[in-house]
């Protein structure tokens, strides 16, 4: 029920939210969005396509796009960029080998312009893996610091677990309320 | 991309939805009938009607995408348990399709009937999951409208645009909402004509509408019938 909590939030400020969650294959991001959302997550394959979750509570709509990772699809996340609010980049901290390309397809969404107004969330996934770096050492892997065109928070977490799925998902739509409030 | 809404409430509507509904508002039904004049129907057409349709408004051959709905779930989000799921076994290599294909109805894979038990109409929130594949062509624009009646009375109405679909892709989509609250009396009615609650499944791809599916429901189920 995580993202129901969070859409309660929304209240004063009538709005359709799109969330948009990508990042390299294996990286976690259909295991977060289940186990955000209280769904069991010992079945998951590789996504091939994408996975939505669409929220009404009371009017107010927040959706969540996940969109498969393998280097086949990437070519695709273009079509998924229009009117996307925040941008949510999961990456596996425990693939030392691929943070490379982590960061290389990351700086590229950063310069479409259909995604200039979104705000950044980086997930530190896979944190309960032993051999997982933690948030910090990704934030200076993937160069976060020189971000100055996007608002930013990277966010160590488990979605096997479930910790710290809320304080970041929280977050986005935080800044994402404030800036649509200022525009209003 | 954005749904009409029943419920307006205060504050500061961004203006492009408030354009949106007011369209919705000042709209005129339309009739089944005059939609089977139409070469093309579109998303506003199907908002327009007032009753369920007794037919199909387009033929299965529409669905030139190959769209395969593949999977449907439903889920209590209060407990977290699993309602209703229906799975489509993936297609097998030793089908004889000349064989089976004689009797076959065409309108089979339209249809659905469900059938719950009165406790599913006091469920406050539910998680609606399809899971649907596509075949070798790109979707750039695909939507689906669904509309819920009892009679003729409008319960809900669901559209959301999916938007852009990956050639050969399987995609899921749950869509997580708050059951209409209904009066007492009304519920009592609806338990008490089974299938006279039904729903239209309309799939664009467009502005065109490509598939039309149907179901109806039951809500006496553990309840003896005379």
């Amino acid at each position: 029920m995580g993202l129901l909590t969070i859409l309660k939030k929304m209240k004063q400020k009538e709005k359709e939210v799109r969330l948009l969650m990508l990042g390299l294959d294996n990286a976690g991001k259909t295991t977060i969005l289940k186990k955000f959302n209280g769904e069991d997550i010992n079945t998951i394959s590789p996504t091939l396509g994408f996975n939505i979750k669409t929220l009404e509570h009371r009017g107010f709509k927040l959706n969540v796009w996940d969109v498969g990772g393998q280097k086949s699809l990437r070519s695709y996340w273009r079509n998924y960029y229009e009117s996307t609010d925040g941008l949510i980049w999961v990456v596996d901290s425990a693939d030392k080998r691929r943070l490379d390309d982590c960061k290389k397809e990351m700086q590229a969404l950063l310069l479409e312009e259909r995604l200039a107004g979104a705000t950044l969330l980086v997930f530190a996934n896979k944190q309960d893996l032993p051999g997982a770096l933690p948030a910090q050492q990704i934030r200076e892997v993937l160069e976060l610091d020189n971000i100055t065109t996007h608002h930013w928070l990277i966010q160590g977490c488990s979605a096997v677990t479930g910790e710290n799925l809320l304080q970041g998902m929280d977050w986005i739509i935080d800044d994402i309320s404030s800036r649509i409030f200022t525009m209003d | 991309m954005s749904a009409p809404r029943e419920k307006k409430k205060g504050g500061g509507l961004i203006s492009r939805l408030a354009k949106e509904k007011k369209t919705e508002k000042n709209q005129n039904y339309i009739t089944e009938e005059e939609l089977l004049q139409k070469d093309n129907i579109s998303p506003e057409d199907v908002l327009k009607l007032p009753k369920v349709t007794e037919n199909y408004l387009c033929e299965p051959e529409a669905n030139v995408f190959q769209i395969d709905f593949t999977r449907f779930k439903i889920r209590d989000m209060d407990s977290g348990t699993v309602l209703f799921e229906i799975a489509k076994p993936p297609p097998s290599e030793d089908d004889e399709p000349d064989a089976e294909a004689e009797d076959i109805d065409p309108n089979a894979g339209r249809f659905v009937r469900y059938q719950f038990t009165p406790q599913f109409l006091k469920l406050r929130t539910v998680g609606a999951t399809v899971e649907f594949t596509v075949g070798d062509k790109p979707v750039s624009q695909f939507r689906m409208i669904e509309r819920h009646y009892f009679r003729e009375r409008l319960l809900k109405s669901f559209d959301f645009n999916f938007g852009f679909c990956i050639p050969n892709s399987k995609n899921t989509c749950e869509h997580i909402y708050e059951f209409p609250e209904l009066a007492p009396d009304q519920i009592q009615e609806m338990i008490d004509h089974p299938y006279e609650t039904k729903s239209d499944s309309f799939y664009f791809v467009d502005n065109n509408l490509i598939m039309h599916n149907k179901a109806d429901y039951a809500y006496n189920g553990g309840i003896m019938q005379q």
